[in-house]
């Protein structure tokens, strides 16, 4: 008999009567409803799953005994391969998205050959494993019935093809309407956002511009009344057109203050190396499982971390920086390194319907270990942020901590007070210590050579909780 | 102004080519009247570029491959 005290339904799945997850002792299963089962049959048994588990383009899943459904409604079980940690589209650079939109794509080519369509188009449906973006909604998938125009259209050119659009043409900060928006950014929003020449494009023209008048032209008619036939040509075409307007877009980072940055650091090359040694030796001395490296840049000291096999997630606040870690990870065929685009000082908050849809970083957290390279000084001087605060936040979010501090003294922090008054009599590796030593251990503390930094390593004493 | 005229009647004649018939969308999601209808106007479009693509292709492999040889 199944346990269910321990179980709960994922509140953000609740739009698709086809199925819900649900999780029970910290795994995630997905229900498949009745409803859904010629779906789901002709997914596993055409071919269509085996074909897209082989291309790597969707989660596996294994099926579990049906008794152990939540709601005793349920026609399968499934528990999909766990994931380590759930990233949404307002947190990845252009070139993840143009690969998660390039993926759904594909993954709707391969179904057109077996009969089924992609029924939703969601960005959210799509997370990255082991590097590659994925498919993780199993039950995305219906029986395609030719002359029928794709349902999902709409959905791809809101969640992919517009923001790519504005990234490209228009700026590359506008990925961050998706965090105000929740279905994708509104096409008539993104048609006055492009500058005119977009018109120019074919696929930008037929696919946003003309495609957000048809919106506004069609928004108070019923889709009842709708007639003619998309031929599977058609549907072929339009699937190659939206593929090739999603190919042609390209974003060259241009020279940012952070992404040459370690081009143009104050100190020496031994001193730089001479860190990234302490960073080794600290995580070999506290083996985590998982690391977030906030404020990474192009993910130097992540790749220490994820190079000894831990699962290392690499935030930082300038998109150029996360996309050089992006193209690095594609490169190099790395697994367990995800860059991601997070501005500390304004998280990604818990959005959705009431606010449990998408959840904020600190509901994805704690983590194991949090690494801290170079950022107090910026978190404190230029936000205006007390020691004792960031001591309280680094509390919420990990368990040990390899953080370094940059006194006042130090060439980049005078920089940053050089054009500012310095209100900061507390900003000292006293008070720094003092705050940190509330909820962890300083179990090292070893300043770094020809510099007058000092890297820490703490540790949360288990003791007093 | 001009700009708005042609990019208003090239809609419209667009969408003239579309016939009215009962049709469900069937779809969880609203797929969007304007975006169903799209598609369906622009349907023969995207499947004329559709066929002269792949038809381009096969040209472009059959000289590769006539290259190749030599």
């Amino acid at each position: 008999m199944t346990d269910f005290r321990h179980e709960h339904r994922d509140p953000s799945s609740f739009r698709d009567p086809s199925g819900f997850l649900f999780y029970r002792n910290g795994a995630i299963y997905r229900s498949v409803n009745h409803i859904y089962k010629e779906n789901y049959d002709h997914l596993m048994h055409s071919g269509l799953y085996k074909t897209l588990i082989d291309a790597e383009l969707l989660i596996p899943h294994k099926e579990m005994n049906t008794e152990d459904s939540l709601s005793g409604e349920a026609y399968k079980i499934i528990k999909p391969e766990q994931l380590p940690f759930i990233s949404y589209p307002y947190e990845w650079c252009f070139s993840q998205l143009k690969n998660a939109a390039l993926t759904t794509l594909s993954i709707q080519k391969q179904s057109l050959e077996f009969g089924m369509a992609l029924k939703d188009c969601s960005a959210y449906n799509i997370q990255f494993s082991k590097g590659k973006p994925v498919l993780i909604d199993t039950l995305s998938f219906e029986k395609y019935r030719e002359g029928r125009p794709w349902v999902a259209y709409r959905q791809f050119c809101q969640h992919f093809l517009a923001p790519l659009a504005l990234m490209n043409y228009t700026d590359i900060r506008l990925n961050q309407l998706l965090r105000i928006h929740l279905d994708g950014i509104p096409l008539d929003m993104v048609s006055k956002l492009l500058p005119f020449r977009s018109r120019f494009h074919f696929g930008l023209f037929s696919h946003i511009h003309l495609h957000a008048k048809s919106q506004k032209h069609f928004a108070d008619k019923s889709a009842q009344t709708i007639g003619g036939k998309m031929s599977h040509r058609s549907m072929l075409g339009l699937i190659a057109s939206l593929e090739t307007t999603v190919r042609r877009m390209k974003w060259q980072p241009k020279r940012t203050e952070w992404n040459e940055y370690y081009d143009n650091i104050t100190y020496s090359t031994e001193a730089f190396d001479e860190k990234k040694q302490l960073v080794s030796e600290f995580l070999d001395s506290i083996h985590p499982a998982a690391l977030w490296d906030l404020g990474s840049n192009t993910g130097v000291f992540s790749r220490i971390a994820s190079k000894k096999g831990i699962q290392t997630i690499s935030f930082d606040i300038d998109p150029a920086c996360v996309e050089r870690n992006y193209l690095e990870v594609v490169s190099n065929k790395e697994t367990n390194i995800l860059p991601l685009f997070l501005d500390l000082t304004n998280p990604s908050p818990a959005i959705g319907w009431e606010h449990l849809e998408r959840k904020s970083i600190l509901e994805r957290g704690p983590v194991d270990t949090v690494l801290a390279l170079a950022l107090v000084h910026h978190l404190a001087i230029s936000n205006n942020l007390p020691l004792q605060k960031l001591a309280v936040f680094f509390d919420k979010i990990c368990h040990s901590l390899i953080i370094e501090f940059v006194p006042k003294n130090d060439p980049q922090v005078q920089i940053l007070l050089s054009s500012r008054e310095d209100i900061f009599p507390e900003y000292t590796q006293n008070t720094f210590e003092e705050s940190f030593k509330k909820y962890y251990a300083i179990q090292k503390a070893t300043k770094i050579r020809d510099t007058k930094r000092t890297l820490y390593l703490m540790v949360k004493d288990t003791s007093w909780s | 102004m001009n700009k708005s005229i042609l990019l208003r009647s090239l809609f419209v004649s667009l969408f003239l080519s579309v016939l009215v018939f009962q049709q469900n969308a069937f779809a969880y999601l609203d797929p969007g009247t304007g975006s169903y209808i799209l598609q369906l106007a622009l349907a023969f479009l995207f499947g004329a570029l559709f066929t002269i693509k792949v038809f381009w292709n096969k040209i472009k492999t059959f000289f590769t491959q006539l290259f190749s040889k030599k």
